[in-house]
């Protein structure tokens, strides 16, 4: 992947903003997609863009592509307002919609030469970028016609595309919701060879492929960002920890004995018996939880204590009432 | 090449490559064959199916005349119907099927998009109808023994401007309706309304709308004035694309 991605190694030192929203704020009718949506996205990162189904992902990203106009608010996209810069943005943009839609008459390989001809990309450099990028995508020496693949096939040709001029964005809107486990592997491999050199966005309601490879990432809820930053930040922000414990006998007693210590913010019971701690200080919870069982003269079976995950966050920030 | 050239060039290709190599060529050479045939054998086909009938009716001798006429009328109205439901779609399918987002995120701006699809689906028209002009010219000679150019020529190419401003007037309806079907009724309604308007004097002279009958009056060996409607006409296409354009433009993806 190094030729094609990023334009420049100079990019791994650049602090502007990839992509800068500001109060962006998406309308139909009396339903607001984009609710005030401020977000930064540095560049030559990897930005997940989490939500729920519905949540406002693709809204977003048609947004920042000029697809679609705001109804209020601004987005600035490599340093250029969408509204106003045209092909000056485009020429800088890789871009795979959810589903991507292809001239089913063509082959794979005459739409990588017609995706590179709108880029101005012509002549040897265009051979070369489009033979790498069939390999790629698996797709070298496949004669037949669009029409005729497999969903994975257009979305890896999809992704093949979007690298035809070596972004410095790329924006990827549910890459791997076509791909089988293999392809997706290789998906987030190839997103993850791209840090440093080429910013990407991806939107994904896929908890898993934002913690495997991005730096940062931004949570929407119902046209909201909810939480934005650093995962890790964002676990330490969010994810409060928790401990799990499992006894032979007074549960229940063990459970109130817990809840009066001042580290014991909240105290459940899950449906198999198991005691969950939210706890403010895990060292102390660890210590003073096997002498309360001790005490009541029971045994332990399983104590587990450890950080939320970004799962557990997501759940947490927009898993609640309605989901 | 510039973005608006790949384009263009992609609108070329996917004539040569799809159905729409066959069907608008297909339908006109159908009438460019039978035209003159039917121009021929008319009378005696007439009188064989209703001798009895005709009395002291005479049907006169075909001409070379009759032959022109029956390409233009063909012209005027089956083959514009089919531009009309053909070009339904030139805009809103690749809305639909999701092409219109890969390429409008990429250096080509939606102007460009526009015009080059006008552009090109009005060369293509152009190059069916001289080829299929050809081939009536042809055949009239061949039947009839002589084929003058003037009336056929002159008629087919006003026709051509009546059918460049369909091909103009059908992108903007196909980027105002996203329905191709919906897109071909408004547009078969504008051909009825176009029609009609005609019948009124003053707008047959001095607009577009003279268009509808000044092919048949040109193929008829008519002297007829067509400065003002060739230029309206010419005109309102090119108005018609700048609008489709800039309603584009302002357009949700």
């Amino acid at each position: 992947m190094s030729a094609v991605a990023g334009a420049s190694t100079a990019a791994a030192t650049r602090t502007t903003a990839a992509i800068r929203a500001t109060a962006l704020t998406k309308a139909y009718g009396q339903k607001r997609a984009l609710d005030a949506v401020d977000l930064t996205v540095d560049e030559g990162s990897i930005f997940g863009f989490l939500g729920p189904n519905g949540a406002g992902k693709t809204t977003m990203l048609r947004l920042i592509t000029g697809l679609a106009r705001p109804t209020s608010g601004s987005v600035h996209v490599l340093g250029h307002d969408v509204a106003t810069a045209g092909n000056a943005v485009r020429a800088e943009l890789g871009f795979l919609p959810d589903v991507p839609g292809f001239y089913d008459w063509m082959t794979a390989d005459d739409f990588l030469r017609f995706s590179g001809g709108l880029f101005g990309i012509g002549g040897a450099v265009l051979d070369e970028r489009v033979a790498m990028l069939l390999d790629l995508a698996g797709l070298a020496g496949v004669a037949t016609a669009i029409g005729g693949y497999s969903r994975g096939m257009k979305q890896r040709l999809g992704v093949a595309q979007a690298l035809v001029n070596a972004p410095r964005l790329l924006l990827l809107d549910e890459p791997t919701s076509a791909l089988d486990p293999m392809g997706r592997k290789e998906l987030l491999e190839m997103i993850a060879s791209l840090r440093g050199r080429t910013t990407v966005f991806f939107s994904t309601h896929i908890l898993g492929d934002v913690e495997r490879v991005c730096d940062s990432v931004a949570i929407l809820d119902r046209g909201r960002v909810v939480a934005h930053g650093p995962i890790g930040e964002l676990k330490a922000r969010y994810g409060v920890q928790k401990v799990v414990l499992e006894v032979t006998g007074a549960a229940e007693e063990i459970a109130a004995d817990i809840a009066t210590r001042p580290w014991a913010t909240d105290v459940t019971r899950e449906p198999g018996g198991a005691i969950v701690v939210t706890v403010t200080d895990i060292d102390a919870a660890r210590m003073e939880i096997p002498a309360m069982v001790v005490a009541r003269g029971t045994g332990m079976s399983r104590l587990d204590a450890g950080e939320m995950g970004l799962e557990e966050v997501f759940v947490e920030l927009v898993g609640g009432e309605q989901r | 090449m510039s973005g608006f050239a790949v384009f263009a060039a992609k609108e070329a290709r996917e004539i040569r490559r799809t159905w729409r190599l066959f069907v608008l060529p297909g339908i006109l050479a159908f009438f460019a064959v039978t035209g003159p045939l039917t121009a021929r054998y008319t009378k005696e086909i007439v009188g064989a199916l209703a001798s009895d009938q005709l009395g002291q009716f005479q049907i006169p001798d075909p001409t070379y005349l009759d032959s022109y006429a029956q390409w233009v009328k063909n012209l005027s109205q089956i083959a514009l119907f089919a531009l009309i439901i053909i070009y339904g779609g030139i805009v809103s399918a690749e809305r639909r099927s999701g092409t219109a987002i890969l390429v409008l995120t990429k250096p080509v701006s939606r102007t460009a998009f526009v015009i080059a699809k006008a552009t090109v689906h009005s060369a293509f028209l152009a190059v069916v109808v001289v080829i299929g002009t050809l081939v009536t010219w042809g055949l009239t000679a061949v039947i009839f023994g002589t084929a003058p150019g003037a009336e056929l020529w002159s008629s087919a190419l006003v026709w051509l401007v009546y059918g460049v401003l369909f091909v103009a007037l059908m992108t903007l309806l196909s980027v105002l309706i996203r329905s191709s079907a919906g897109a071909a009724g408004a547009g078969l309604g504008m051909f009825a309304l176009v029609s009609i308007a005609s019948i009124w004097r003053p707008l047959a002279e001095y607009s577009p709308a003279g268009l509808t009958s000044l092919p048949t009056s040109l193929a008829a060996g008519q002297d007829v004035a067509v400065l003002w409607p060739v230029l309206t006409g010419v005109l309102l296409a090119a108005a018609l694309v700048w609008t489709a354009a800039t309603v584009f433009r302002r357009q949700d993806l």
